[in-house]
């Protein structure tokens, strides 16, 4: 103990931290930062997402597909993505990408499989980077809002806005339960090679927290039912007149207009880039 | 659609029975029961009686939600619930559940509020969500996330949700078992508002005489499934023996006027108690507290300064500047209006956190120089709900979890000795979830007991207790003094550090304010009113009184006077 006294010195970190993930996540879901599509009408935001969810598995052109990726990008850094969902895609794409690299080196592939996993990758990447500006765009309200207007079943649009709404207590109370492993569990092993004693105790904490967890939802969900009843949930399910008034504040504007009139623009624009210059190189 | 018929009372019940599916016996046994419109009426009976059961036939909930056999007839403004839905019912009834925050669905306030009328496709909704956020001073909160608010402005905006509705009835379930008196009373007072602007019926299941007292007009006593009787409030608490009997025990003032003036009108407010003990002669000297010898230090803050992150990115600071030690054989009660950082400062002694600045050191262990998981056998920490602490399936395992891993000789012993004096042997192998309140506190004591920590931290260990389960709790702690060298409890219940407490802490700002003893906590209006406390009923009257330092129990403020003063005197002042 007198070494470990030596040698420890905690502190309280602002970045890093479970504190620190916990806060990034919110500002994931409630779309605080604010941002170019933040501000626009769900339906629009939705309609955009769809186009880059879509036309990248339109071509095979590496040309058309980094133009694509770029775009992308740009829409990551003006919707102002949080440092923790770019920093977890910055990694999985930097992992794939030298996945790449080793695969075809090693399996005695050549530059045609480099290209073809290389032409996969890029596809995932941008309809990941289009996924994270989409929905760090859309608090909870909208999201709902939007699947309503766009007659996904009412059970989905409230399931998601309940999801949300759910998150924040989930997420305290899952911190609450894994702080009590910490401190009733046995006391942590010596760390091992990698630290793979501690990663296999957090791993099984993690997954043994789900059971107080699940059962303590359980509890919660049974008022949540009866109180939906009592208050026209399934009326309204029945009814339309509620519908009508939820999605009678959605109103688009001009802007919203020019905003996917750019976005066409700037997909045409990527391929007539990939017709002019394409890659890899056509035969013939 | 709503208002039903004008002349009809508000809740008529004949014959009424009702089984849940798949029970072995009637949950209501033959209910006879009639609430006049516009009056304020307290369901009360011990855990049990069927309370809730009876309110959830107000709005069709039973028969319609929970279908099992029902008999006889549930009139609400003279509509049978029987052939209305739960959706037109709750045009007439709203209910707000004793854990309100479930009831709560959608993200924020606003949408909250509004989600009942657009969802009947009402088109004045946004009238009626603005009208209904007014009547209970939310309005400013309206673009708020409902999980950033304070327990009390969720209940706010629970009720709020139903009155959007523009119920004929509200049910509120028990509003002081997840908040702290001084909220309840908010609640208390919203009721009564609403109750007088605009002629609402309340109907309130409440365990607390001393709120019955104070806002009910008639009270149903309700034992095995049915109404004893349906009584004015005074005639009711009059019936003090009985009340006992089921488990309610009258407010401290009336216990006070009885033994001192036998024969008076039952008292139901403070001043009206002060009113009638004023021809009583009460100058007999205070018992005389003696503070424990200070022991030698358990825990200590130097220089504490500690705040959170916020999702806009700020820093508030929580905790500025605290320096404290807490001693062996001390009984320390933490105080404070929420945000205070009571929980904080409980987290930093358990090492989970650690301060910006400043150091907390445990028997002299600085918490930064070791994990949270070797202070653990040192400090244990109980948290407010009590199931979050319920990580195994059967109260044994979860007793057993710590030592066991510690490889404590002898824990199953030990285990049964804990078990033992918690008195929960019998219900051992349930899983901790099954129990009532009551026997989920005494089940986490039983955790923090098998840890044998020197020092326990105890959060809001009598929160959404009734008043016996939480005398049992209280004497539970007062057992506790010979295992642990020193016990730290947050709190709202003043009647707990009047009773329990040597030492309290007033934390307000970040800053403890006060370190001081109970007497003398309750004689300082000031520091209370900073802190939103309100002092037991017994310690108001005696204010009122004038008596210096004010009596803590009703046992002191009887022990002061006629018959046994000239013994007391003989004790001297402290």
């Amino acid at each position: 103990m007198a070494a470990a006294e030596r040698t420890r010195d905690r502190r309280e970190r602002d970045t890093l931290s479970v504190e620190w993930v916990k806060l990034e996540l919110l500002r994931t879901a409630y779309a605080t930062r604010g941002g170019l599509l933040a501000s626009r009408d769900p339906r629009f935001v939705l309609g955009w997402y769809l186009v880059f969810a879509v036309v990248p598995w339109l071509t095979h052109d590496l040309t058309v597909l980094t133009g694509l990726f770029l775009v992308c990008a740009a829409a990551v850094v003006l919707s102002r993505v949080g440092p923790l969902i770019l920093g977890l895609f910055v990694f999985g794409f930097v992992l794939e990408s030298g996945y790449l690299l080793i695969a075809s080196w090693f399996f005695g592939g050549d530059l045609g499989t480099v290209l073809a996993l290389a032409e996969l990758t890029l596809k995932l990447a941008t309809v990941s980077l289009a996924s994270m500006a989409a929905f760090v765009s859309l608090d909870p309200e909208k999201l709902s809002d939007a699947l309503l207007a766009l007659h996904a079943p009412a059970m989905v649009a409230f399931g998601v806005s309940y999801g949300y709404r759910m998150l924040p207590v989930l997420m305290e109370e899952f911190h609450t339960v894994v702080d009590g492993y910490r401190l009733r569990a046995a006391p942590p092993p010596p760390p091992g090679f990698l630290g793979w004693r501690a990663v296999v105790r957090v791993g099984t904490t993690v997954v043994a927290a789900f059971y107080p967890l699940m059962l303590n939802t359980a509890k919660r969900t049974r008022t949540t039912v009866e109180a939906l009843e009592t208050k026209g949930f399934t009326y309204a399910a029945e009814h339309p007149a509620g519908r009508r008034i939820r999605l009678a504040h959605l109103r688009a504007d001009r802007w919203d207009v020019l905003l996917i009139a750019v976005t066409v623009l700037l997909v045409a624009a990527c391929f007539a880039l990939g017709r002019a210059h394409p890659l890899p190189v056509q035969p013939g | 659609m709503s208002g039903g018929d004008p002349g009809a009372p508000a809740v008529e019940i004949q014959g009424l029975r009702f089984r849940y599916p798949g029970a072995g016996a009637d949950t209501l046994t033959g209910v006879d029961l009639r609430v006049e419109r516009g009056d304020i009426t307290a369901v009360i009976g011990g855990n049990g009686s069927g309370k809730t059961t009876l309110c959830k036939t107000f709005n069709g909930l039973v028969p319609h939600y929970w279908s099992g056999s029902f008999e006889g007839t549930v009139r609400v403004c003279g509509t049978d619930t029987r052939t209305a839905s739960v959706a037109a019912l709750s045009h007439l009834v709203g209910y707000v559940y004793q854990d309100f925050g479930n009831q709560l669905v959608r993200p924020t306030v606003r949408d909250e509020v509004s989600f009942a009328p657009v969802n009947f496709g009402l088109d004045d909704h946004a009238e009626r969500t603005e009208e209904a956020m007014e009547l209970l001073g939310v309005a400013h909160l309206a673009d708020r996330f409902t999980w950033q608010l304070s327990g009390g402005q969720q209940h706010l905006v629970a009720l709020a949700s139903v009155l959007a509705l523009r119920p004929e009835v509200v049910v509120v379930d028990e509003p002081v078992a997840e908040l702290d008196p001084a909220r309840a009373e908010r609640i208390y007072e919203a009721l009564t508002d609403l109750n007088a602007r605009l002629g609402t019926t309340v109907v309130v299941i409440e365990h607390h005489a001393e709120f019955v007292a104070r806002y009910a007009r008639s009270v149903v006593l309700m034992a095995d499934g049915a109404p004893v009787w349906h009584l004015p409030v005074r005639e009711a608490l009059e019936r003090h023996d009985e009340l006992d009997r089921h488990g309610i025990p009258a407010p401290q003032i009336a216990q006070a006027v009885r033994a001192l003036v036998p024969g008076a009108p039952v008292p139901l407010t403070v001043p009206e108690a002060a009113r009638a003990l004023a021809g009583t002669p009460l100058g007999g000297a205070a018992p005389a507290r003696p503070a424990p010898p200070p022991g030698e230090a358990v825990a200590e803050l130097a220089g504490v300064h500690h705040g959170y992150r916020e999702v806009g990115g700020g820093l508030t600071p929580v905790l500025r500047g605290i320096d404290l030690t807490l001693r062996s054989g001390e009984r320390v009660a933490l105080v404070g209006g929420n945000g205070a950082g009571k929980s904080t400062l409980l987290r930093l002694l358990t090492g989970l956190k650690v301060p910006r600045s400043g150091t907390v050191r445990v028997e002299g262990t600085d918490t930064r120089a070791v994990r949270p998981a070797d202070l653990a056998d040192r400090v244990c920490h109980l948290y407010q709900r009590p199931e979050q602490m319920f990580l195994k399936d059967s109260v044994r395992e979860d007793i057993a979890m710590f030592p066991r891993a510690r490889g404590v000789p002898d824990t199953d012993r030990l285990v049964d000795t804990v078990l033992e004096r918690i008195r929960l042997a019998g219900l051992a192998d349930r899983d901790g979830r099954l129990l009532s309140g009551g026997q989920q506190r005494r089940a986490t004591l039983g955790i923090g007991l098998a840890v044998r920590p020197a020092l326990l931290l105890l959060d809001e260990p009598t929160s959404s207790l009734d008043t016996a389960s939480r005398d049992a709790v209280i004497a539970m702690l007062d057992a506790l003094a010979d295992t642990i060298r020193c016990t730290v409890v947050a709190t709202h219940d003043m009647h707990l550090v009047a009773t329990w407490a040597q030492r309290v802490l007033v934390l307000d700002g970040g800053r403890v304010v006060a370190d001081t003893d109970p007497a003398a906590l309750f004689a300082d209006p000031g520091l209370m009113a900073a802190a939103g406390l309100v002092p037991p009923q017994v310690v108001r009257l005696g204010l009122e009184l004038g008596l210096e330092p004010p009596p803590l129990s009703v046992a002191e403020l009887l022990g002061r006077g006629p018959a046994t003063t000239g013994r007391r005197a003989a004790d001297g002042r402290r």
